[in-house]
Parts: structure tokens; sequence; C-alpha cells
């Protein structure tokens, strides 16, 4: 099975207070368990079913997934943060595996 | 007993009168009623301070992008009327996010896409947008 690569963007400066766009992907096909293969068998449902963002380990931003997000999950939010520290981000498989980045934030 | 013809005829009158209804009228094909309830636990939604946009033509049912906002919004779930099921993904907002997020997601055909979003004194708002799409997007 192809490894998912989580990505994350945000802008190089960010203010304390002040919303900045975060923009997160990871590739993934998202199989909807509805599809059949080029033999007629049932696809399995694969897919990322949660996304999670923590600032500091505070709970900024959740997503629960459903089949119906398109292959590469792509999410785009608005995040202030109060000082510096560390922006982790969390994307979990239906297989098990957990994807995780992290980012040190200095804001000014 | 055998039906008879005005038995047919009525049954057919039904029919006929069903696939009359506009699309937009609650056609709960995928359960899309119940999920929503399921969700706002049975409380009414009001039609009002949710912001939600969403092409009104995709030519691509299989990666559509949905903004939605709701200021004062804790919770904010994105359903869609024809899919498969109804259900596409929940979104929960913290002290640091406000209640603004973008996804793309798929869409079988066309349909209406419903944003119901729970707000932080527990009542619940809702907006939907309708959106042809020209090639669908889930198996």
């Amino acid at each position: 099975m192809a490894k998912s690569t989580p990505r994350v963007k945000f802008p190089k400066s960010v203010e304390a207070n002040t919303p900045f766009t975060v923009r997160t992907k990871i590739t993934h096909p998202m199989h909807t368990g509805l599809r059949r293969d080029r033999d007629g068998k049932p696809i399995p449902r694969w897919i990322v079913n949660s996304f999670t963002v923590r600032f500091n380990g505070e709970e900024a931003l959740s997503v629960a997934l459903e089949p119906a997000v398109s292959s590469d999950p792509y999410i785009r939010f608005e995040l202030s943060l109060p000082e510096s520290g560390l922006l982790e981000f969390e994307w979990r498989d239906d297989d098990g595996s957990i994807y995780s980045l992290s980012r040190e934030v200095a804001v000014k | 007993m055998a039906p008879t013809r005005r038995d047919v005829m009525r049954l057919g009158g039904f029919a006929a009168a069903a696939a009359m209804l506009p699309a937009g009228a609650a056609a709960d094909t995928n359960g899309v009623a119940g999920a929503i309830a399921a969700f706002t636990k049975g409380a009414r939604a009001l039609e009002a301070g949710v912001s939600l946009d969403v092409p009104e033509i995709a030519d691509n049912g299989g990666a559509v992008p949905v903004r939605v906002a709701a200021e004062g919004a804790r919770h904010i779930a994105l359903f869609a009327d024809a899919n498969p099921n109804p259900g596409v993904a929940v979104f929960s907002f913290g002290r640091l996010t406000p209640p603004e997020a973008t996804i793309r997601i798929r869409l079988a055909r066309s349909q209406n896409v419903i944003a119901v979003a729970e707000m932080a004194d527990g009542t619940f708002r809702k907006a939907s947008r309708q959106v042809s799409v020209t090639v669908g997007g889930c198996g």
C-alpha cells in the first residue's frame, strides 16, 4: 500500500491573535467501499476518517471525514495563536495508521 | 383478490404524483433527514447564520470545493442529499479556530449540499445550496 504523505502550508510569519490560513492535504485514495475493481470485486472502504490539529496540546480543530470526502483530502481553515508554540497535525486512517506532522510556530 | 382496473389506475396516479415532486422538495432518498436529526438530536435548525459557498455548477463531482462558516458555531456538519450516504464531514472548532473551513467533497450527481451548525448556546442553524454536477464523483 502506498504510504500517505501529509502536507501543511501556512504563512512563514504570523502575528499573535491574528487569524491566518492553514492549508492541509494528505495523499490518500479514500476508497468509498462502493466501487468495484476490474474483475467486479468490491473494493473495501479505506479512508482517512479523522483529522486533528493541536496547539501546545490544546485541540484547535477536529474533523470527522466520511467517504464523501474527495481523494487526497484537502482541508483549509483559519487559526489564531496567542503565543509561540508547537502545532501538531494528525490524520487517522481506517487501517489504524496515524500520519502526523508538527511545526514550531514563532508568533510576532 | 385480483386488482380491479380502478385499483391499478389509483396506483398509477400515486406514482405519477411522486414523480412530479420537484427535486428539491424533501426527496429523502439517502436518509439525509434522519442523519441531520441525529446531529441536531431532533432539534429544529433555523435557516440563518450559516454561510455556505459551493459552486452552482461542478464539472467534476469528484472534487467539489465547499466553504462553510457560521459565527459562534462549535460544530458544523456537512450533508449531501443524493449521495449513497448522507454524511460528508463534521468540523469541531476550538478556542483558536474561527468557525470556518473549506474542504473538497464528492457528489455522485446534482443535489443539495446542506450545512448544519451547532452554536455555542446549543441551538442549531443551517444552510443549503443546490449543485449541478456534470460528471458524478462516487463509485
